[in-house]
């Protein structure tokens, strides 16, 4: 089976780093326990070599090296889908404005792409710097059951993959924050509302 | 106002907490005339769902009358008198459409958190976790009801609060239990647990043409009530084995149907089974006890259907999934579809067909919730229903 790529540029540089020193402090006095680290350290330059690390696929994390954008030099992939009951021009004219497509933090987004009722795709810019680009197809559900969006977004990873393990935990996940858009959008184009309990009592927390 | 709000594990208190408010167009607020508690907050109270916190309102079966609306709600106006189904449901997604309300799509906003758990989310309820939502309860002063335009349903002066506020939920979890039994001229349904549910579903089994309805339980206030008010034949599986007394009862098949109105928290007399599955739900190995569930299944004639009503949560284990697949036997669960049967039932009764007041034990204030609570827990003071009185 041919290894995926899915280690980014940053986590390579510090595998090697971390692999070298794992195996210096092991060869300067051997011992059971320093060489069990040995063994790590050469497992850490074997991942840096092939650039894959077999622990993201089942943690869900996904690198794309060769993304469509130039300025990117490698993305962590997320993608999700959606059925909304509502008839496509609706769903695509909801989004349609830019206002509503899914954007992680505080980047503005650039509508790059439009093909009416089909596909909408934009970049998200912060601080003049590309954060992420992604894209959403529209196509209708089977059996009548309204439209499928189909959500892909690629953005830049900041501090490798401690920094996604780092998003994960304190929620603020892109995969989350796609999920949620989603879900927003069908709740207001079904319900005429998003669900709430913002503002409803509660006893002493 | 006053509401009772979960502090922790076995501790609920009555607080003054501030009224509720509109939060969204399709809102109304309802003062509350009647909740009850049902067998599923005891579930809470004990600690066995996740995604309580503390200060939470508790409460799912509640009505009332209607003393707001938002600006989207034209079905309802202030002095409407309403029975509140505890699944929140939009009326508009996929599955309202086809009256799965208790599948709504769109009402949890917490949904991330329930499909961690369960893979997908089913609709928020009040008062339930934030699992389902973290909607503040009905054992209030006064309730937040979302999509008001779907959920709550007018009643008539001439019925009391008692004869409608089971509406809310046991009424139609014991018809959607003997429902989904899918009862043949000559059926004979066995029902586990003879809680308000169980005792609805009794009911519920007689009015959808069931020949015989045995009721199973251990504390003779509730046999009593499923003996002498409904008829069913009682067996006491404190006494008896219930394998081998349903054996009998039905010439040797075992019965049609059967309806596990238990849930997570069962119980078996004086057995290794029962100590086995408290020591896993205690140290987390397994979150729910299948007692009923297990027997059920063991006792269904082959071909038949097994019915569950009773709540789960997680996960189990020593499932007799060979019975179910080398005998033929279906499975039928779910969350109520409280708002599918809410009209059809009322109607009976209006007509006088069905009055689940019959269950009710206890009333009292709510500010006697706590111990309301402990009460129906212990089954103390032959504790069947308690209706709570704002």
């Amino acid at each position: 089976m041919r290894r995926k790529l899915n280690l980014t540029r940053v986590d390579r540089m510090g595998y090697v780093v971390g692999g070298i020193a794992l195996i210096a402090w092991a060869l300067r006095r051997p011992s059971w326990l320093r060489g069990s680290a040995a063994g790590v350290g050469g497992w850490l330059l074997y991942q840096a070599y092939t650039g894959s690390n077999p622990l993201f696929r089942p943690l869900g994390i996904r690198v794309n090296p060769r993304p469509a954008e130039p300025d990117a030099h490698e993305t962590i992939v997320v993608e999700d889908a959606i059925t909304i009951s509502r008839p496509r021009a609706e769903v695509f004219a909801f989004w349609q404005g830019a206002g509503n497509l899914p954007r992680l933090l505080e980047a503005d987004a650039e509508l790059v792409r439009e093909r009416p009722c089909v596909e909408l795709a934009w970049r998200g810019v912060h601080a003049g710097k590309l954060a992420h680009f992604g894209s959403l197809e529209f196509r209708d559900a089977p059996g009548a059951r309204g439209t499928i969006v189909a959500a892909r977004l690629e953005y830049v990873p900041t501090g490798g993959s401690l920094g996604i393990a780092l998003a994960r935990m304190t929620g603020r996940a892109p995969q989350r924050l796609l999920a949620e858009s989603l879900r927003r959008a069908r709740a207001l184009l079904e319900t005429g509302e998003t669900p709430s309990t913002r503002g409803q009592p509660a006893g002493p927390r | 106002m006053k509401a009772l709000c979960w502090h922790a594990r076995l501790d609920v208190r009555v607080e003054r907490v501030p009224d509720p408010v509109l939060i969204n167009p399709r809102d109304a607020i309802v003062r509350v005339s009647a909740t009850a508690i049902c067998g599923s907050d005891l579930h809470l109270y004990g600690g066995f769902v996740p995604g309580m916190l503390k200060g939470d309102i508790l409460g799912h079966e509640f009505m009332g009358e209607v003393v707001e609306v938002g600006s989207s709600i034209k079905n309802l106006r202030p002095g409407d008198r309403v029975v509140v189904p505890f699944p929140i449901a939009c009326g508009d997604c996929f599955f309202c459409r086809r009256e799965l309300y208790s599948l709504c799509e769109n009402s949890n906003p917490n949904a991330w958190m329930a499909e961690k758990v369960w893979g997908y989310s089913p609709s928020g309820v009040y008062g339930y976790s934030h699992l389902l939502g973290g909607y503040a309860g009905g054992q209030a002063e006064y309730a937040r009801v979302p999509y008001a335009d779907v959920g709550p349903l007018k009643v008539p002066d001439g019925l009391t609060d008692e004869q409608v506020l089971f509406l809310s939920d046991i009424l139609p979890t014991g018809y959607m239990a003997a429902e989904n039994c899918a009862i043949q001229p000559g059926d004979t349904v066995a029902v586990w647990g003879c809680g308000p549910v169980g005792l609805c579903a009794i009911a519920c089994a007689q009015l959808l043409g069931a020949e015989r309805v045995i009721a199973i339980d251990r504390f003779p206030e509730r046999l009593r009530l499923a003996a002498l008010k409904l008829g069913a034949e009682p067996i006491d599986y404190s006494e008896d084995s219930v394998l081998d007394a349903l054996r009998e009862l039905t010439g040797g098949r075992g019965p049609d149907a059967c309806i596990d109105a238990v849930g997570m928290e069962g119980h078996a007399h004086h057995s290794i089974a029962h100590a086995y599955d408290r020591v896993k739900q205690a140290v987390m190995l397994e979150s729910d006890r299948p007692t009923a569930l297990r027997e059920a299944i063991l006792a269904c004639r082959s071909g038949g259907t097994v019915s569950m009503p009773g709540v789960y949560g997680g996960m189990i284990d020593k499932f007799p999934v060979g019975a179910m697949m080398n005998r033929s036997l279906t499975l039928r669960t779910g969350q109520t579809h409280v708002q599918r049967y809410m009209r059809p039932l009322l109607e009976r009764i209006e007509k006088g067909e069905l009055d689940p007041s019959f269950v009710i034990s206890h009333r009292m204030s709510l500010e006697d919730a706590p111990a309301a609570y402990r009460l129906f827990r212990d089954k103390q003071d032959g504790c069947v229903k308690v209706v709570l009185r704002p």
